[in-house]
């Protein structure tokens, strides 16, 4: 039988590979980019030459043999200059990686180079995955593995094409000046290559390909889920050999500059799981940072206080808050921290406890609710937080007691130098002028806290409206004090810190907070979202009865609230989500919960509802069955008589002639099938014989003799059986030139 | 086409193009695997374990699920290459094509034909481990000293008999298609050879493991002794013909000599349409042979005249050189091996019976026959053909004990 498709030569085979491998290759490299590793030059001279390898493999012969024996030892001595030089392990390997995929695609590749080159990009893409933890890993491992699949498939017919037996040994050592050209580069021509893949290209075969595709991601995942997990050692593994810069600025200090212009980032920073969402407050308020000192124009974190508060760093899994244990269902946040934005790690309130997914280095903070790891973490961070109070009002009975110590006045009042949160180290004109701005804000009266902050944001909110692109009113003086006295805009930061400074001059004790407020909640994923847009200072202000009151003087917010927002429903409804960025970030959450922060837990729980799901359709079987019998029952033990039999007998006649029918068409079908060998008419051949009847239809009509002769053939392989059929590309080439001729 | 006879072999053997999968097949596979079954893992399949070792003990070292999920998919590509790897070899069914005869020292073509009788999937990448070798793997006349050789020695020396070769299939196989390998097969001596499709083998798809299954084929053929060189002597060229004696034998002459029924084959010039028509069957005309002279052979082969292995083997090939020169030259009437029944030739297919009784004959322990017995060769005891050996390595022919050939 004439084969219905042309087949790949070896040439084609092995430009095939060659082009499969600088695929992957490239590939392989562009994952530096999602590393926070300084290799742009390797990676943009890896593209380069990879792309010029790939287009014109014919230049690699012109590549002396000599430079070929050299660049091995050339490579292995840059990367211990770089090791020695950086002293970064890891960074030093993904170079050295680097260099060699560069080194492997430009020579032409043996089956072993090959394999090398496979092994050296799977190094890479796990690296990037595992330092990263991102959904991008997720593509980039799917995409690498078909690559790697396909690259392997071609080298496996490229070996069965090539097989000689036995196996001619290869020379180990030459004296050749220049590389010898393959037959393959010779004939290299990438336009004929695409041309010949198409006209080999079935498109069952290639459906059937990718449903085999879709099955092994399948069958991975079912792996995923079974492969039993228990962990030999708790390690930090791969972060532990580089280090990482934060880049959205969180730190335990914020400056007041002339001028500040604030980039609007919608990256995202956290996400959120809450296991009830209607426990969530309507306007959430993560806290990372809280600053307690002003000095020099900055609000920082004293090193006093983080002495005095802050415990010592431990490893540990988990943390033990402030909170006690509560009736009812316990309400726990996860949080899924992107890599990047900070190492204080933002918190709803004060927590009953906190558990990590892993071991993490970490030092915390009960009285100031506050944790944070010992570096900036490299990956994604995910943090469970059980018994969260999202209260405004976090209570402080440690800062009561050393309040109640403090030195005081004659009055009464603590003495401000004693404290830092009462602290206000400006010269006398500056002093006067916040006394002014505050006798504006009281009116002379004596208030609480509470009514201060509240009289204080209207009046912060009447002198300054809200901008991201703010500057300072020049002068002398301190930057916050001289923005408290102009009309210029500003944004949160300059608030919080105006606020801080006024109800310092007032007397109460205050602290700035940073961290990020709001947030949206993503409609498709049913968590709440966080982005770097969401970044947000307000501050914290004694309120004298034991705790300290949140106030958001920022315009637009609601400035103090004593007790719990409402929530719910609405509050959801309210910042409800439904963009194509959050169907995006939906499938970023599903990564973090079901593939990121698998645990054994979930494998159990995963089983549990396999068993649970099964017993429930067991029952509902077991239910629908005996329903049947029954009504068969009652069916049966109900009165015949004649008209009855007849209706059941002709409906098993029926039924019988119904099945028969079908069995007929069915075998009719086979039988059609048999006899034309294959009668289905979506045969390619047939199709492609179709279309050239068509082509050449009115040239028969003319009489063209050309035409003529080849006209029978084409219509047995339209319509004959294929036993019967010619050679299929001769008689299409015959095709092809009985249409051109004149 | 159907592969559904019984010469052809492999998992589509009985399949007929459709799906022959039992889950019963597969499960006895498992627990008793057919002979040749085999998976050896290869470099590729020995890093891909490796890495898939190498990741899994980094990710229960750490619980860190991207290796988790990395060494997922690293094992179901390792299921991909097994099942894509069955769906290769299913649905393929083989069969030997032997010729018919073989000759010693001559190279013929033995056909692997193959049949992919699935409906979509093509076939690549497969591989056919055959051999070749002697039934009686001990050469003739070497029996009774092989007792006393060591096992090791022997089992050498049938390995060294046994030709190995490997056949490829290098393109495509289509569904339902068709694919001829060849395997250029030189026999080295004579005897009966049996050849075995050892082992199916492949890499498909992706290298990692070679597997083999089990050809399950087996043919014997016959090997003809080989051709070779002897000399004439003036006797055997230039006999003169016998006063008055009459040649009783089919040739191609004009004079016709008898009828015959038709056989498949024969001529449809030589048809005696009359005679047909009176006897209601297909009749052909035999004419005489014009030749003056016939002759006939009977290869005696008693062991205590032919001791010597290698003059024994020189004796069956000259027989068997000197046979076919006289049948081409039609002068052969009648051969005769030992003490068997003369045998008249006056066909290919005659001739071709004797050459394959040499390629088995082995040297009588018992006394030669008789001259009463030699009258039975047809000849009356004249133009007779007989063999004996000349000095210590060689064979001479006599005819009516006059020395015609030696070799």
């Amino acid at each position: 039988m004439a084969p219905s498709k042309p087949q790949l030569s070896l040439d084609d085979l092995q430009q095939l590979k060659w082009l499969l491998g600088g695929v992957l290759a490239l590939f392989s490299a562009w994952t530096v980019f999602y590393l926070d590793v300084d290799a742009w030059t390797l990676l943009i001279l890896n593209t380069v030459a990879i792309l010029v390898a790939l287009v014109r493999p014919g230049w690699l012969a012109r590549i002396p043999v000599a430079a070929h024996a050299a660049a091995f030892p050339v490579i292995v001595a840059c990367f211990l200059a770089d090791l020695w030089s950086g002293g970064q392990l890891l960074p030093a390997m993904i170079r050295l990686d680097l260099m060699l995929i560069l080194y492997r695609s430009l020579s032409y590749r043996q089956r072993r180079d090959d394999l090398q080159l496979i092994v050296l990009g799977l190094f890479l893409v796990v690296v990037a995955g595992v330092l990263t933890v991102s959904l991008a890993f997720a593509f980039q491992i799917l995409a690498f593995t078909a690559c790697a699949l396909a690259f392997l498939f071609v080298i496996t017919l490229v070996d069965a094409s090539e097989a000689v037996w036995p196996p001619v040994p290869t020379p180990l050592f030459t004296w050749r000046i220049s590389v010898a050209t393959p037959a393959w580069v010779r004939h290299a021509d990438w336009l004929r290559l695409l041309g010949r893949l198409r006209a080999v290209s079935d498109w069952r075969i290639l459906v059937f390909g990718a449903l085999l595709f879709a099955g092994v991601v399948g069958a991975s995942g079912l792996l995923f889920m079974a492969i039993p997990r228990f962990q030999l050692e708790n390690s930090l593994f791969l972060d532990r050999f580089i280090s990482k810069k934060a880049r959205t600025g969180f730190t335990d200090n914020i400056k007041f500059g002339d001028v500040t212009d604030i980039i609007s980032d919608n990256g995202l920073a956290v996400s959120i799981d809450v296991s009830d969402p209607a426990q969530m407050p309507a306007t959430p308020y993560l806290r990372m940072v809280v600053l307690d000192e002003y000095r020099d124009g900055s609000f920082l974190l004293s090193a006093p206080l983080r002495r005095a508060v802050f415990e010592r760093e431990q490893p540990a899994m988990g943390v033990y808050g402030t909170e006690r244990p509560r009736p009812g269902a316990p309400v726990y946040w996860t949080f899924y921290l992107e890599s990047g934005v900070s190492r204080y790690l933002p918190l709803p309130g004060s927590f009953e406890r906190l558990n990590f997914r892993e071991l993490q280095n970490v030092q915390a903070s009960k009285s100031l609710r506050l944790l944070a790891l010992r570096n900036e973490p490299v990956t994604m961070t995910a943090y469970r937080i059980d018994g969260v109070n999202t209260s405004p009002l976090l209570p402080d009975p440690a800062f009561a007691q050393s309040l109640r110590t403090a030195l005081r006045d004659p009055e009464g009042r603590p003495v401000r130098a004693s404290r830092r949160e009462l602290a206000l180290p400006f010269g006398a004109s500056d002093q006067a002028a916040l006394q002014a701005a505050v006798a504006k804000i009281t009116g002379g009266a004596a208030l609480g806290a509470e009514e201060f902050a509240r009289r204080a944001c209207e009046w912060l909110d009447a002198q300054h409206d809200y901008s991201l692109q703010s500057t300072l009113p020049s002068g002398t003086g301190d930057p916050l004090v001289r923005w408290i006295g102009g009309r210029e805009p500003g944004h949160c930061e300059l608030f919080a810190g105006s606020f801080i400074v006024l109800a310092r001059a007032a007397g109460f004790p205050a602290r700035l907070v940073s961290g990020f407020k709001g947030g949206t909640w993503n409609a498709f994923s049913n968590n709440l979202t966080v982005r770097n847009s969401n970044a947000h200072a307000w501050c914290e202000i004694w309120n004298g009865a034991g705790a300290w009151l949140r106030v958001d003087p920022t315009p637009g917010s609601a400035p103090v609230t004593s007790a719990n927002e409402p929530a719910g429903e609405a509050a959801l409804a309210a910042r409800m989500d439904r963009s194509w960025s959050a169907r995006l970030d939906s499938l970023r959450i599903f990564w973090y919960r079901r593939i990121v922060n698998f645990d054994r837990g979930n494998q159990l729980d995963t089983l549990r509802n396999v068993k649970s799901a099964t017993q429930l359709y067991a029952q509902r079987a077991r239910a629908a069955l005996d329903r049947i019998v029954q009504s068969g029952r009652a069916w049966l033990a109900s009165g015949w008589n004649g008209r009855r039999i007849a209706t059941v007998v002709a409906t098993l006649f029926a039924l019988a002639g119904a099945g028969w029918a079908a069995l007929a068409a069915v075998r009719g079908w086979r039988w059609r099938r048999r006899r034309t060998g294959d009668g289905s008419r979506s045969d390619p051949a047939r199709r492609e014989a179709g279309r050239w009847l068509a082509r050449l239809q009115e040239r028969k009509t003319g009489g063209a003799p050309v035409v003529l002769d080849v006209w029978p053939q084409l219509e047995r392989i339209r319509y004959g059986s294929r036993p019967s059929w010619p050679d299929l590309e001769s008689v299409f080439r015959q095709a092809r030139q009985a249409l051109r001729a004149r | 086409m159907s592969a559904a006879s019984d010469d052809w072999e492999g998992p589509g053997r009985s399949s007929g193009g459709r799906w022959g999968f039992r889950w019963s097949d597969l499960v006895w596979a498992l627990v008793f695997p057919r002979t040749g079954q085999r998976i050896m893992p290869t470099v590729s399949g020995v890093i891909l374990v490796a890495l898939a070792f190498g990741i899994g003990t980094a990710a229960y070292n750490t619980a860190n699920n991207i290796l988790f999920i990395t060494l997922s998919l690293l094992l179901a590509c390792l299921l991909l290459s097994g099942v894509l790897s069955w769906l290769n070899s299913k649905g393929m069914a083989w069969r030997l094509q032997p010729p018919p005869s073989l000759r010693a020292g001559q190279e013929a073509v033995v056909a692997l034909e193959l049949h992919n009788a699935k409906r979509l999937l093509p076939t690549y990448g497969l591989w056919f481990g055959a051999t070749a070798r002697p039934v009686d793997p001990v050469p003739p006349g070497t029996g009774e000293k092989s007792k006393d050789r060591p096992v090791r020695e022997i089992l050498a020396e049938t390995e060294k008999e046994r030709i190995r070769t490997r056949l490829f299939l290098r393109g495509r196989l289509d569904a339902g298609g068709t694919a001829r390998l060849e395997w250029n097969l030189k026999p080295t001596r004579r005897g009966t050879l049996r050849l075995a499709l050892e082992n199916v083998g492949s890499l498909f798809p992706f290298g990692f493991l070679q597997k083999r299954i089990g050809g399950g084929l087996r043919r014997e053929v016959v090997v003809w002794p080989a051709a070779i060189e002897y000399r004439r002597w003036g006797a055997l060229s230039s006999r003169p013909q016998t006063a008055g004696a009459r040649v009783a034998r089919a040739g191609s002459g004009i004079d016709l000599f008898a009828l015959r029924r038709y056989e498949p084959g024969d001529s449809h010039r030589l048809i005696h349409w009359k005679a047909s028509a009176r006897s209601r069957q297909l009749l052909v005309r035999q004419f005489a042979a014009e030749s003056q002279e016939s002759l006939a052979l009977w290869l005696q082969t008693p062991a205590d005249r032919w001791s010597r292995p290698e003059q024994f083997e020189l004796l069956v090939s000259f027989a068997a050189t000197l046979a076919e020169d006289l049948f081409r030259a039609g002068r052969l009437t009648t051969v005769a091996v030992n003490d068997r029944p003369p045998l008249p030739v006056r066909r290919v297919r005659d001739f071709e019976s004797f050459l394959d009784a040499l390629a088995v004959v082995q040297p009588l322990p018992a006394a030669a026959p008789s001259p009463d017995e030699a009258t039975r060769a047809g000849a009356g005891g004249k133009n007779l053909i007989i063999f004996a050996p000349d000095g210590a390595r060689g064979v001479a022919a006599f005819v009516d004990g006059e020395k015609t050939a030696s070799a």
